[in-house]
Formats: structure tokens, sequence, C-alpha cells
């Protein structure tokens, strides 16, 4: 068995896993770096007074969130391209770009409605209050709404984001080549391999310690916030 | 063809949906040219989808390849025509040759990895420039690319467990066998055609894991692939091909060719470096470097 992690076949595969993981998590950060904070713009579009700006948002967020995601990322890559306007440059990194923007768009819209329901869940007595104090109405929705709501949304936040991790294979429909699809590759041959199952398997562990890595983050500051209560 | 003609309908009604929802932010207006675009797009594209008359209109997809530096080549990780060598470059027949045609376009070579259920999406949308990885000439990749002449013999094959292959020597017909195919092969329309119920997956190499894991009874898969891949000393030691597919249908073998986008005048070009490639020899010393000189077409 200890034989077995020193052998070539295995270095190979961990390296090429390796290389797949770090895309993975390129494409995690760099969704969740663009939806935290579209989310949050969306999320005040869909409450806005605006009668047309409400329902344009809430039509958005309806068709992000009713159709399949894979369904998008596919649209959003090829579709430029065929209408005669290749937007992403060529190669992994116009991949990559097209993709990104699919998984901000889509975990952004998801992430407005827990904004949403974070923001309108803090009681109205908490508003009367800071206007009884004299705030302005910035005021208190910076150092009072959306202070109480952060407390609030992590625990909806912390279950998208461990599904964020994991809808990152969603990417190798365009040939994005993140870690399943490098597990993948073995099937078939790679680097002289051919016919491996195993390490389509062994990505698991990849997800696994880091979902783990994130929960524990992620409770920590669900503790740090509890001062709120 | 109908049935593609509704995708490409459903796809773009979604893309304008999409943008229109993209854009809505900023004023109400863009409703209508959104409304617009769909009606007058829709039948566009299809004209484009099924004739492909897109380079036809004065650019030269030579030119174009040309003016960018390079040809990128859409394929898949298939020995023994494209597949990574130990160091982690692209190697095999096919390969060796395109990063050849390139140098004689005066380009640099780039393989782009794709899904092959996407590769003519991938082509009109220029994100390659031609798909040469084993691809089998059948009707729809004719209908979809214009395709250089044929270079290799290929046949389909049924992949059973060892153990299993005298149950199956003589069949005619696959009737009441669970069959793993690859989506949108050629493997599928003949499994098909001799009558077998036929469980799709995305790559050859995941049909023979379906056999290997008992959960299909047999796979098809190409003769050159099959090959390389089972069979003593490969890591499907335990599997065996026996049914030539294409004699059990009394067809023809298969041809493999590479396709480029409709109307382009890399075809004429790759003809030319193909005919010269084979006079110098060069297409049998590569073809017999990966073990594919057997099945060349040299004339």
């Amino acid at each position: 068995m200890v034989s077995f992690f020193r052998s070539p076949e295995f270095l190979t595969v961990l390296s090429a896993l390796n290389t797949g993981f770090v895309k993975t998590l390129q494409l995690f950060f760099v969704t969740l770096v663009g939806a935290v904070p579209l989310g949050l713009v969306i999320s005040f579009g869909s409450m806005s007074r605006l009668h047309p700006l409400r329902w344009l948002t809430k039509t958005l967020v309806w068709i992000v969130r009713g159709t399949p995601l894979v369904l998008q990322i596919i649209a959003l890559y090829y579709v430029p391209g065929l209408k005669g306007f290749p937007i992403w440059s060529g190669g992994e990194s116009g991949r990559f770009t097209a993709v990104a923007v699919a998984f901000v768009i889509n975990y952004a819209c998801y992430f407005s409605e827990i904004y949403r329901g974070g923001i309108q869940g803090v009681p109205a007595g908490q508003q009367e209050a800071g206007l009884v104090l004299g705030m302005t109405k910035r005021q208190i929705f910076f150092k009072i709404t959306l202070l109480q709501m952060v407390k609030r949304i992590v625990p909806p936040m912390s279950n998208e984001i461990i599904t964020l991790v994991k809808d990152t294979s969603l990417a190798r429909v365009v040939a994005l080549q993140e870690v399943i699809w490098m597990g993948e590759s073995f099937m078939k041959g790679n680097q002289g391999y051919a016919g491996l199952v195993w390490p389509l398997f062994f990505t698991a562990v990849y997800y696994l310690i880091f979902s783990g890595a994130a929960t524990l983050l992620l409770g920590k500051l669900e503790k740090k916030l509890e001062y709120f209560r | 063809m109908m049935k593609s003609k509704k995708f490409w309908a459903l796809l773009l009604a979604l893309a304008m949906v999409l943008s229109l929802a993209a854009c809505g932010g900023k004023d109400a207006s863009s409703d209508n040219s959104g409304d617009g675009g769909t009606s007058v797009v829709a039948p566009e594209d299809q004209k484009t989808g099924g004739t492909g008359s897109e380079p036809a209109d004065g650019e030269s997809d030579l030119a174009y390849v040309q003016g960018k530096g390079t040809l990128v080549v859409g394929m898949t990780d298939f020995a023994p025509m494209d597949y990574r060598d130990a160091g982690g470059n692209w190697i095999g027949f096919d390969a060796d040759m395109a990063s050849a045609f390139a140098e004689s376009l005066g380009v640099k070579v780039e393989f782009q990895e794709i899904t092959w259920d996407y590769k003519v999406m991938e082509l009109n949308a220029k994100s390659i420039d031609c798909v040469w990885n084993g691809m089998t000439l059948n009707d729809e990749v004719k209908a979809a690319m214009d395709t250089g002449n044929a270079y290799c013999l290929n046949a389909q094959v049924l992949v059973v467990p060892t153990e299993k292959a005298a149950d199956f020597e003589s069949l005619t017909s696959l009737e009441g066998l669970n069959v793993a195919v690859e989506s949108g092969s050629a493997g599928e329309d003949a499994a098909q055609a001799l009558g077998a119920s036929t469980t799709a997956v995305a790559k050859q190499a995941d049909a023979l894991m379906e056999v290997s894991a008992g959960t299909a009874d047999a796979a098809v898969i190409d003769l050159l692939m099959a090959g390389a891949m089972i069979g003593e000393g490969t890591n499907y030691a335990n599997l065996t091909y026996t049914v030539n597919l294409n004699t059990a249908q009394g067809l023809e073998s298969e041809e493999y060719g590479v396709g480029f986008r409709k109307g382009s005048d890399l075809v004429d070009a790759w003809n030319s470096f193909w005919s010269a490639a084979i006079a110098d020899g060069s297409v049998l010393e590569t073809g017999t470097t990966y073990g594919v000189q057997e099945s060349l077409i040299l004339a």
C-alpha cells in the first residue's frame, strides 16, 4: 500500500489532479469574489420601490435560478461565437472567463435572495430605534440592518458556498480542465496511463478536504458574530 | 435534422432572453429590440447551421488562421491518434501530422481538448479551427463540416469480457444486449442498427468502464482504440473484442477525416498538404511510429 503512494502512477495522477484542482479553486474564488457583491446589488433591485426595476430583477432571478447552470455555461460560451461575435479569447483562458461569468451571475442570483431574506428579516423595530436616535437612512442601513443581516445569512451562505465547491465541476462541459476532468482523463488515457478508474473517485478527497476546511472557517465566522444576539 | 433545428431555436431563444435580461436593468426599451432580435435571428442561424454559409462571404478561413498565427486543433484524448506523453506533450498520429500541417501553413499549432458532442458548435463558434481526432466520416459529420480526404480506415468492434468472448463469436444480431456506446458516435449507430439497446456514455473510455464494472453486457468502440486500450498489458486485461460490426452489417469500413468549417479554404490546403506528405513518405513514417500503418489510406 505504501509503495503504491510512491509509485510513478500515483505521483503522475496526483500532479495532474493538483493542476486540475488549482483550476477548481480559481473558479471557486473568482465566483465568490464576484458574486458576493453582485448579489447585494441584485437584492437591492428586487427590493426596489421602482416597479419596472423590481420586475426586471425578479425576471432575471427567475431565469437564472430556473434554468440549469450547465445550460447557462454552454449558452454563454458558444452563442456569441456562433452569432459571429467571438467575445471570449481563444484557449483555456477564454473558457475560464466565460465559465466564471456564468458562475458569478448564477450564484449572485441565489445570494441575492439570501440577502433579501436577511435584510427583510431584521425587525422593523431596529430601524425605528435608529430613527429615534436621529440616524440618517444611510446610517441605519449600514450600521443597523446590514450588520444584523450578515449574522443571519451565514448559515444559508455556508450552504451555497459548499455547493459552489462541487458545482465547479460543471465547468468541464466546455472542456475547462478542472479536477474531475483530470480524474476522468486517466480512464481514456493521459501521460501513458489508460483505463485507470481510481483517479476519478480519488478527486472526492480534494472536495472533502476543501469543504471540510470551508465548514470550519464558516463555523468560526458564525461564532464570531454571535455577540449580535 | 429537425431535432437539431429545434435545439438551435431553443438555444437562441434562451440566449436572447438571457441577454435581454442582462441589459434589461438599464432601460425598458431593450424589450423591443430583444423581441425583434429573436424572430429575425432564429431562421438566419438555421441557415448557418445547415449550410454554414458563414465563411463564404468573402473572407478566407486560411487567411483568418494565418492572420492570428495559430491553428487551433480540436481533439480529445484518443490514443493512438492524440494523447499525452509522460512529459504532458500531445503526441500521436493525428497530433504529429497536425503539427506538420500547421508548420506548412506557417502558423503555430495549438491543441485544444474539447467535449466531443460540441465539436460542430466549437468549430462554428471559432473556438477551434479544425476537428482532427480520428473522426469517423459519417453523415452527420459530412452535413455539418467540410472535410478533407479520408486518410485512415476504421471499424466498430464489440468489446466483451474475455471469459464470455466465446458466446459472442458468431453473433450477427445484438438484440437483447445492453451495450454501452459513446454518445453521438459511429458505434452508437452501428449498435442500434443491429438491434442492441444502448446506453450512451460521454466517452469511449467510459463505455469500457461500463463493461468492466458489469453495468453493460458489451461496449462498441473504434477498432483502433480497442487495439490500443484493451487486452493483455493494459488496464483492461479482462476485456477483448470480437465482432466487427461493419462486417456484421455488411458495410464497408469507416473512414477517418479532418473536419473544417463549411466553405473553408483550409480543406484544399489540407488536401494538398496531405498528398505531399503521402508522396514524401512522412504519413507512412508517422503511422508506423504509432502502429496505425495497416489502416492508413495511402492512395
